[in-house]
């Protein structure tokens, strides 16, 4: 197996699991990344975590669901990936926007892309592929 | 995440919060607030100093809650948000109807 530096790469199966594997999957990838500054830190931990969030809240359906979750640092960006067995997802990232003022949900993906430079989500062989790079600051 | 309840007058409380407040720990955040205000304080003062972390579903929650006190005749106010919560307050815009307020002592009083 060919480990690339400045990849990690953490699998979930929820339940048991939630989001919080993925905070402290953050944690120790922050551990072995020094020079992400606290601002590239921050937008990616909302990032992942409202992604991760979406995939256990609507990719499950009631039921079990496996995610692979993918960070590779680069000295320029950072690049995500997060793939899902879920039932397929009905969304436009780049259709993303905040809701009412009032409203109690909804806001997730129009968040995330605001903290990153580019969000994909594509329908590939049966898995949902959500792709998210952010140029480092 | 956790939460700890200060009755700061007959009704006003101040939440003391710590931890993250995303999907896992929003329900119990709400839970909380409904039982303070089904005792009688629906004044709330959500002190966010200790929570390192807040997503959309954070929001969703204090969003939830504002109107919980506000139909009990109360109101819901934040304190001293961390620098994740000031971003995160900030990119949603809900500064508009959540005030904000330095700290917890400063909040509690002059609601008007």
């Amino acid at each position: 197996m060919t480990v690339v530096m400045g990849e990690h790469v953490l699998d979930l199966a929820c339940p048991p699991e939630d989001v919080t594997a993925v905070h402290e999957f953050l944690a120790s990838v922050w551990d072995h990344e020094p020079d992400l500054s606290v601002e590239d830190r921050m937008a990616l931990e909302l990032a992942l975590v409202e992604l991760a969030s979406n995939v256990i809240e609507h990719g499950a359906a009631g039921s079990r669901v496996a995610c692979s979750l993918r960070i590779e640092v680069r000295p320029d960006e950072v690049r995500v990936t997060l793939d899902d067995d879920g039932v397929p997802v009905q969304v436009d990232p780049s259709a993303a926007h905040l809701p009412d003022a009032l409203a109690e949900g909804g806001r997730g993906l129009a968040l995330v892309q605001m903290v990153v430079d580019d969000l994909r989500y594509d329908r590939v062989d049966g898995r949902n592929h959500w792709a998210v790079r952010r140029g480092r600051h | 995440m956790d939460i700890v309840v200060h009755e700061a007058t007959d009704d006003t409380a101040v939440l003391e919060c710590s931890g993250r407040l995303n999907m896992v720990s929003a329900g119990a955040f709400r839970e909380t607030v409904a039982k303070v205000v089904d005792g009688g304080r629906a004044r709330l003062v959500v002190e966010l100093s200790g929570v390192e972390f807040m997503d959309s579903s954070g929001l969703g929650a204090l969003v939830g809650c504002l109107k919980t006190a506000r139909q009990a005749g109360g109101d819901l106010r934040i304190a001293a948000p961390s620098e994740q919560v000031q971003m995160v307050l900030k990119l949603s815009n809900i500064d508009k109807i959540l005030r904000t307020y330095p700290d917890g002592d400063a909040a509690v009083t002059n609601w008007g």
